[in-house]
């Protein structure tokens, strides 16, 4: 195991550990059992324990096993990391402003920079594809498979 | 004889145009998800369950079987013409069939794995006929306890099989189980993890997060790995020689064998019997070096056995309500979308729901063959589909997906959450697939759990009561305990993720 992988590893660990530690917690302000049997923070707080047992002895593992020392880097850089980050971010930004001006207007906007983003570069591919892409697929996903998407500000 | 009375009016049923049609479309879209590269049956069912949220059940059903196999075999056309698998099943198909496309032989090697294909589908789901419906009227015979032991026992192979490390994959289900539990009490009604947000009272929706995990993780791991590919192909002649039928026949038969029976276990991803079936293929083989070199039974095995196990891993699903990988606990999904739960009591209640998606196995596996023999040249045409589209069209169904159930933005950034968690989870080498059946079957494990210890006055020593129960917990355990003394004998069954 790299020491980047490594390091990955015992932080994605200790979050999950803390993740249950939290449960733990949650599952105590809820009763435990009641006159009826278990209650309903009866399975959480075990499987949280559990869920602690396991991270820590995860974390153990990880913690002896042997380092490779090399270069190798988990994430990527470069355009990699940018096709990577420029994805999560037209997924936000398409979600936000569905809230305010609908599938077909959010999808257009998606659509064009997305494309744009990963190298497209034909103006006309890209209008032609964000069209059906975003009043296209809004049509036959409303009209035709009954499928209700965000309505534009011009709905009625 | 009922059931075949049944299986004979479910295929009256799957015949019907409507149902005809789904099961066309489903082989179609899933034949498309299985030749793109990046994109596995998990992700390609997952992304496409909003085209069946207006449908009746049995049609969604039908749709999205049809979807699962269709993209078994469509990664096969990948494997063939450009070494790279377009599902993780279809990894062992490149060593031969990659090297027959190199000797112009590609039309052989896709003819061969499609009718290996049909024969392991058409020879899985009669096995499935004769044994899935006497295991569902077992199963009714078990009281929550039973139920309980038989979930656990199905994590249990799950995590001993779906993984390099052991204490990751338990960590995994205990946080896929934790997840599953928010929302309200399934037995008094207290909300719980709710923290107020009112979208949490009904939990944490399974579509947008097997969406996110399956359908926008691999698309992000595709981005960063953005790879062109070079086509192997010459299409012209497709139909193998006499000697290519004499060499694949026994494989054929041998990987059905094979595909069917691991297919029964959960926890065997649809690599392990493809990569045995080409092994015991090779073993069998009185010219062994020619593995590797293009030899058709290295593909017609692989594939055939892919096939079979797609079918085989349906019993499970059916009989007893356990999902074996995470394509199936996707499907599974979708009975409950559709206000289903799949399990002995859906023979019992719904006999021609089950029967017609049965029934639709023999049909959507006829469609396959007649889709990819003649039209393997139009299915290679689509990898030349340049990313930025493909991209861009598979996030728009991600996002019709996650927000078209319960028309909530919420679900969609659940399903963008998701999406990169998956992705680093992936880039980190973390199983995901316990999580994910986890995540499917808690709200039953507690539900039965916490039934039984109500019937005991909430002593464990009901489960020592009933023996079935007993031993269903015992078996996987010790088998667990096995894997982890000695991690060697089971090499060959585990792997490093599940599909």
């Amino acid at each position: 195991m790299s020491r980047n992988a490594r390091r990955g590893w015992l932080v994605a660990t200790a979050t999950m550990m803390a993740i249950c530690v939290f449960a733990i917690w949650q599952s105590l302000l809820l009763s435990l059992t009641d006159r009826l049997g278990p209650g309903p923070g009866f399975f959480s707080f075990w499987l949280s324990l559990l869920g602690v047992l396991f991270a820590g002895l995860l974390i153990l593992d990880v913690w002896r096993k042997p380092v490779i020392e090399n270069d190798e880097t988990l994430f990527p850089r470069g355009e990699s990391a940018f096709r990577v980050l420029i994805i999560i971010g037209a997924v936000a930004g398409a979600t936000l402003l569905m809230g305010w001006v609908g599938f077909e207007l959010a999808m257009l906007v998606f659509i064009a920079v997305l494309t744009f983003a990963l190298g497209e570069r034909r103006w006309y591919a890209i209008g032609l594809f964000a069209i059906a892409g975003s009043f296209g697929v809004y049509y036959v996903f409303t009209r035709w498979l009954d499928v209700l998407l965000p309505p534009g500000p011009w709905a009625a | 004889m009922e059931s075949l009375g049944y299986l004979m009016a479910g295929l009256g049923a799957a015949l019907s145009f409507n149902n005809l049609l789904f099961a066309f479309a489903g082989c179609v879209l899933g034949t498309l998800i299985g030749v793109l590269p990046g994109l596995g049956p998990a992700a390609g069912t997952a992304i496409l369950i909003p085209l069946t949220f207006n449908l009746d059940a049995t049609g969604a059903i039908i749709m999205l079987c049809a979807i699962y196999y269709g993209a078994m075999y469509g990664g096969t056309i990948t494997s063939v013409l450009i070494n790279v698998p377009g599902e993780a099943a279809s990894v062992v198909t490149c060593i031969d069939g990659y090297q027959m496309a190199k000797q112009g032989r590609a039309g052989s090697a896709l003819a061969i794995a499609a009718i290996g294909s049909f024969v392991g589908g058409i020879v899985a789901t009669i096995l499935l006929v004769v044994v899935a419906a006497p295991l569902a009227s077992l199963a009714l015979k078990f009281g929550p306890a039973e139920f309980f032991a038989l979930m656990v026992a199905g994590l249990c192979l799950v995590v001993g099989l779906a993984g390099r490390n052991i204490l990751a994959a338990l960590l995994m289900t205990a946080l896929g189980l934790l997840l599953s539990l928010i929302g309200m009490d399934p037995v008094r009604g207290a909300p719980r993890f709710t923290f107020g947000v009112e979208e949490l009272y009904d939990g944490i929706g399974f579509v947008p997060v097997v969406m996110g995990l399956f359908g926008v993780g691999e698309l992000l791991l595709a981005a960063e790995a953005r790879q062109t590919h070079l086509i192997q192909a010459d299409l012209k002649k497709w139909y193998p020689t006499r000697d290519e039928w004499r060499r694949s026949s026994g494989a054929i038969g041998r990987g059905t064998v094979i595909g069917f029976v691991l297919g029964l276990i959960p926890g065997v991803g649809a690599i392990v019997p493809t990569f045995m079936a080409y092994v015991l293929e090779k073993r069998v083989s009185k010219n062994p070096e020619r593995f590797g070199k293009g030899a058709i039974e290295g593909v017609a095995s692989a594939e055939t056995a892919n096939n079979a196990y797609a079918n085989g891993s349906m019993v499970p699903l059916l009989a007893l309500g356990v999902p074996s990988s995470p394509t199936i606990a996707v499907l599974m999904g979708a009975f409950i979308v559709n206000g289903l739960t799949p399990g002995p009591f859906l023979f019992q209640e719904k006999p021609e729901l089950v029967w017609t998606v049965i029934a639709s196995f023999f049909v959507g596996n006829v469609l396959l063959l007649i889709l990819n023999l003649p039209l393997v040249g139009l299915w290679a045409r689509l990898l030349k589909i340049p990313f930025a589209y493909l991209c861009t069209g598979v996030l728009i169904f991600c996002i019709i997906g996650a927000y078209g159930l319960k028309q909530s933005l919420f679900d969609v950034w659940v399903m963008l959450g998701f999406g990169v968690l998956g992705y680093v989870l992936r880039k980190l080498d973390f199983p995901i697939a316990p999580a994910i059946l986890a995540l499917i079957l808690g709200p039953m494990m507690e539900k039965s759990l916490r039934t039984t210890l109500e019937i005991s006055g909430g002593s464990f020593a009901i489960f020592l009561d009933r023996p079935l129960a007993l031993a269903l917990l015992a078996v996987p355990l010790i088998v667990l305990a096995a894997i982890v003394v000695r991690p060697r004998a089971f090499a060959n069954l585990r792997q490093t993720d599940i599909e």
